[in-house]
């Protein structure tokens, strides 16, 4: 007798009695979680699991004024592999085909790939790099490959968007286009336009979305719509031209090339608006490359040399104390002022010459007399000149980094008596190619001085949020007399002066040289001595459409040197290139013109071709090209001979003729 | 209309048992549909009401299998239980044949029903029909002094087979099942002292089992190296992925205070991998509080009392011990899944009755209860027309 009700049940009460006791005990855990350990485990709860997530905001466009693309955001794509994802079969059936598409995209091999791949999964690597920064239609494709296009969850596949900004006109103007980058350390650097307009304009505002951890390294949004959308940000319009900016890019590129100089630029101003068409920095790599390495144009204070002395001669000029027929004795080329000679680059000198002369010339005694003979007892007159044109000022353009000028005055640390002198001809004060630039332009634009600028519009698509007009500086540097004399100075500089090299019978300009010593305080100078070579002037000196300013530092002496050699050139190129290169339509609307007179040649040859098979057309009158193709299409085989070309005079078998096989047909042509 | 009131006529049995289940089947839809969200989200359709419509399916055909079952005269179910055997066996070995292996490891529990595509836990079954056959046996030698070498080819050897073709790839089920027969045959009036023998047995077929498999280098290694590290890790506490599935269970139930968060406000739901099934009972203290908690406990522990009940009514040893057999690891599973979330027990996978997804563990439930509620219907039934002679099957199970 095994069992008995009894003792099932008797049983049955000690296990269900146990299994009471078990949930019993389970409450009593159940109650130590939540009463005794809570706090813990709640504050493990409470770490963010919701998170703002930032949606950021496509940066605006940086276009030219002909609405040319120069600085865009394109998104880019890093593809990986999470190798270990894939299921085995998965994995097995997909693995040769996908290396083999890898193949094909990449160029690698395929056996090559899928070792590298089998490896990942062995090493349990669940980052495996397909494919770096790659655009969006490559991106497509990947994600179309096999095992790829099961997604992340099947396939493994990784997907990581960045967006980069390019600049598709390449590297002309980059560095005045600009960016705005951020190191790894958070410091930003902003250099050129779209680091100036990117904060105001171009980088929008960025989104933000409420999203929620499910899991390592998931989220998903809590919400169907974005808490906040993102705006993206405006476009802005530059006012460079990029037909302009190739010319001076290029012909600055040349140059600076020929000349292995260090660094140079260029910039081309519109006169009347002041607005910048072109400006190119390059500077030399180790290699003797030559890339956008600073904007030396608008960040550089250097010592502007002969350009200056139009400054001080102007000065003079507009304070009545000489006029350009004065006479000022340049001497044998040497000159002592107050302990220190002053040289003359024409050895022997020049003699006693008129003062438009020495500024021809561009002697440096000629200058430093007119300006120490008059001003030395008054400096203050002098700078007071400075100063009303603002040269003692920046400009205030929107790129950040523009550099200070230096004018010394009395008082200061850098002035003595010989700080007068030496400034008359553009030493011992600084300035940057665009300050000097801004001054020439206003010689142009008959006085008024205007600011440069880099901004033309801010727009939404195609709404104008913002647009911006020319700034005046200075309503009028000088009378109008002043401004005759040192156009008529500037003029004759390029047709006999320092600047005749550059003369063209054809194009007109005007302009001065400038060859400033660089660095001439260094020790070595005299075994390497090193310049500066400038030109700046406008052109065409009759109406002045722009102005331009070319500086290229330390060029190679053993090329050359000198203003008019090593930058005049420049100025030239640009100048001659831009009204006779520049088309003054940007698209030829069509080839297929149809000329009347043509068509009905052709319709006559077709005419004829289709009657006359075996007998002899008549060809007279008929263009002699047509004529030889409709005799070598015919169904007898002839020889045609051809004696000259145009319209067909003479046929040497009469019409109406049949052709017999292998027969000489001559034909004569005026 | 009529057709309703007339199924309702024919439900039999213990009304309670009806209520009971009825109830944790409703409880159960408000935490599957929440947990499920992230499984939706992440498996790309992102369409919940998916995994709500499947929830319900599961549950129908449940209620269907168990009305079914409810119907068929428990006797019926002596002589099922002996052909059923074979077939469990059969279909154990087809599961360990396809397996699929995740991350190396065998890990094959599952079975496609050809037409149907559905996947079938068939441990599951197998652990059902184990008990009625283990039921069987002891009612049919209920009036015989037990000898122990009797006992082994006709009860032990089922067993061991069974459970031989389950441990490979389901430690934990096998064991559960195993205690639950070792706890059968207790009550069935098995003499304690060969209890003893067969549970050293037991142990040291697990013994040998491991370290075969440790000497091979396929999956089974994989396998048993992976016990091993789960078994020390519950007692080093070392950070592993069960360590990390524990300490979220633990977030969901301390952040669920009293009250709870609200349905669908869980947060843990998105880091517990197996959050509609495994860990439910975390979700529901988390959405609903202690009193969620509770509610389930109290449900459970209901559950067992009229099971005990049922049991105490039945008249035949059969009645009683097939009522047991079946019922108490429905109740046992639940005390297990709920001792995991609250870190009273190591992580084992067992899923909560009813109240968890999946369809095998809701349909193996609700067979079981059914064959409970069979049992409780033909209480009044007359003793004598428990043996039926002209039934094939019973004859069948007689002359075995």
């Amino acid at each position: 007798m095994a069992v008995n009700e009894k003792g099932i049940l008797n049983r049955l009460y000690f296990v269900a009695g146990c299994m009471f006791i078990f949930g019993i005990a389970v409450v009593f855990k159940l109650l130590s979680i939540q009463f005794l350990q809570g706090d813990k485990y709640r504050a493990l709860a409470s770490e963010r699991v919701v998170e703002d997530v930032v949606i950021p905001a496509n940066r605006g466009n940086v276009y030219s004024i002909n609405g040319n693309l120069l600085a865009t955001s394109i998104p880019k794509y890093d593809i990986r592999l999470d190798a270990l994802t894939p299921s085995n079969n998965r994995f097995e059936k997909y693995i040769k085909p996908l290396c083999d598409s890898l193949s094909k995209y990449s160029g690698k091999s395929s056996s090559q790939l899928e070792k590298q791949i089998r490896r990942a999964r062995a090493h349990k690597n669940r980052y495996f790099l397909l494919a770096r920064d790659i655009g969006y239609s490559d991106y497509i494709r990947l994600r179309n490959f096999p095992l790829l296009e099961l997604g992340a969850f099947k396939g493994g596949l990784i997907v990581e968007q960045t967006t980069k900004r390019e600049h598709p006109m390449g590297g002309i103007a980059q560095r005045t286009i600009g960016y705005e980058r951020v190191d790894e350390d958070g410091n930003i650097t902003r250099p050129g336009i779209d680091g100036a307009f990117g904060i105001r304009y171009l980088r929008g505002v960025d989104g933000q979305r409420k999203k929620q951890q499910i899991g390592k390294g998931q989220w998903k949004p809590l919400n169907d719509a974005n808490e906040i959308e993102p705006k993206d940000g405006y476009d802005v319009y530059t006012t460079i031209d990029v037909n302009i900016q190739d010319i001076a890019h290029h012909s600055l590129l040349k140059q600076l090339e020929l000349y292995k100089a260090e660094h140079g630029s260029v910039v081309v101003m519109e006169v009347k608006t002041g607005e910048v068409r072109a400006i190119s920095n390059l500077g030399r790599t180790r290699s003797g490359k030559y890339y956008e390495k600073l904007n030396y144009a608008v960040g550089e204070s250097h010592e502007p040399g002969s350009t200056f002395k139009v400054i001080a001669f102007m000065a003079a000029l507009e304070d009545k104390v000489i006029d350009t027929s004065t006479v000022v004795d340049t001497g044998n080329g040497r000159k002592r002022f107050y302990g220190r000679d002053i040289n003359d680059s024409h050895w022997g000198g020049y003699g006693e010459i008129s003062a438009a002369k020495a500024l021809e010339v561009s002697s440096n005694i000629g200058l430093a007399t007119i300006i120490d003979e008059h001003y030395s007892a008054n400096p203050e007159k002098f700078l007071s000149k400075i100063k009303q044109w603002k040269l003692n000022k920046p400009l205030g353009v929107s790129i950040i980094g523009e550099g200070e000028p230096d004018i010394p005055e009395p008082g200061k640390k850098n002035w003595s008596r010989n700080a007068l002198p030496s400034m008359a001809y553009g030493y011992n004060l600084e300035l940057t190619p665009l300050q000097t630039l801004a001054f020439y332009n206003a010689i142009a634009n008959n006085g008024e001085l205007v600011k440069p600028r880099f901004l033309k519009a801010v727009k939404e698509f195609d709404k104008e949020i913002e647009s911006f007009d020319k700034k005046v500086i200075v309503e009028k540097i000088c009378t109008d007399e002043t401004l005759n004399k040192i156009k008529e100075v500037l003029k004759n500089i390029v047709v006999r002066g320092t600047g005749k090299k550059l003369y063209s019978e054809t194009f007109s300009m005007a302009g001065k040289t400038g060859t400033a010593r660089t660095e001439y305080w260094m020790k070595d100078w005299k075994d390497n001595p090193r310049y500066v070579s400038s030109f700046a002037g406008y052109f065409p000196v009759e109406n002045p459409k722009y102005s331009c300013i070319v500086v290229i530092h330390k060029p190679s002496t053993k090329v050359g040197f000198y203003g008019a050699d090593v930058s005049g050139p420049v100025f030239k190129r640009v100048a001659q290139k831009i009204f006779t290169d520049t088309p003054l339509v940007n698209e030829i609307k069509s080839l297929n013109v149809k000329v009347e007179s043509v068509e009905k040649e052709y319709d006559k040859f077709y005419e004829m071709s289709e009657i006359y098979k075996t007998i002899m057309p008549n060809l007279i009158g008929m263009p002699a090209m047509d004529a030889v193709v409709l005799l070598e299409n015919m169904l007898v085989d002839v020889k045609v001979e051809l004696d000259g070309t145009g319209i067909v005079k003479e046929q040497s078998v009469n019409k109406n003729v049949k052709l017999k096989k292998n027969q000489i047909v001559v034909l004569k042509a005026s | 209309m009529g057709k309703m009131q007339a199924i309702f006529k024919n439900v039999k049995g213990d009304r309670l048992i009806w209520a009971i289940v009825t109830l944790l089947a409703i409880l159960s839809f408000l935490p599957v549909y929440s947990a499920a969200s992230n499984l939706a989200y992440k498996g790309g359709t992102g369409n919940t009401f998916a995994f709500f419509i499947k929830h319900f399916m599961h549950l129908f055909l449940g209620f269907v299998i168990m009305y079914g079952v409810h119907k068929i005269p428990y006797r019926y179910f002596r002589g099922l239980s002996l052909v059923m055997i074979p077939i469990v066996l059969v279909l154990l070995g087809l599961t360990m044949m396809q397996g699929t292996t995740i991350q190396g490891a065998n890990a094959s529990r599952w079975i496609r029903i050809p037409i149907v595509g559905m996947s079938f836990q068939t441990s599951t079954l197998a652990a059902v029909v184990i008990m009625v056959y283990v039921a069987r046996y002891m009612s049919k030698v209920k009036d015989k002094v037990i000898a122990f070498k009797e006992s082994i080819l006709p009860l032990w050897m089922p067993v061991f087979l069974v459970l031989a073709l389950i441990l490979p790839s389901n430690f934990s089920t096998a064991a559960i099942i195993f205690l639950m027969v070792l706890i059968l045959v207790f009550l069935g009036g098995y003499p304690i002292r060969y209890l003893g023998v067969i549970l050293g047995s037991g142990l040291v077929c697990l013994v040998l089992f491991v370290m075969i498999a440790k000497l091979t280098t396929g999956p089974l290694n994989v396998k048993v190296v992976t016990w091993e590290n789960r078994i020390k890790n519950y007692s080093n506490n070392e950070d592993t992925e069960a360590d990390y599935q524990i300490e979220k269970a633990k977030i969901a139930i301390a952040s669920g205070e009293i009250w709870g968060m609200g349905p669908g406000k869980s947060r843990q739901k998105n880091f517990l991998p197996q959050s509609s099934s495994d860990f439910i009972f975390a979700i529901v203290i988390e959405e609903y509080g202690l009193l969620g908690g509770f509610l389930i406990m109290i449900l459970y522990m209901w559950l067992l009392f009229r099971i005990v009940i049922v049991a105490q009514k039945s008249d035949t040893i059969f009645g009683k011990l097939l009522v047991l057999g079946v019922g108490l690891p429905i109740v046992f599973q639940a005390l297990i899944n709920m001792a995991v979330a609250v870190e009273l027990f190591p992580v084992t996978g067992q899923t909560l009755p009813l109240i968890s997804s999946g369809g095998t563990s809701i349909w193996m439930t609700c067979l079981a209860l059914g064959i409970i509620l069979s049992v409780s219907a033909k209480r009044d039934e007359i003793k004598e027309q428990e043996i039926n002679e002209d039934d094939p099957l019973e004859v069948l199970s007689e002359t075995i």
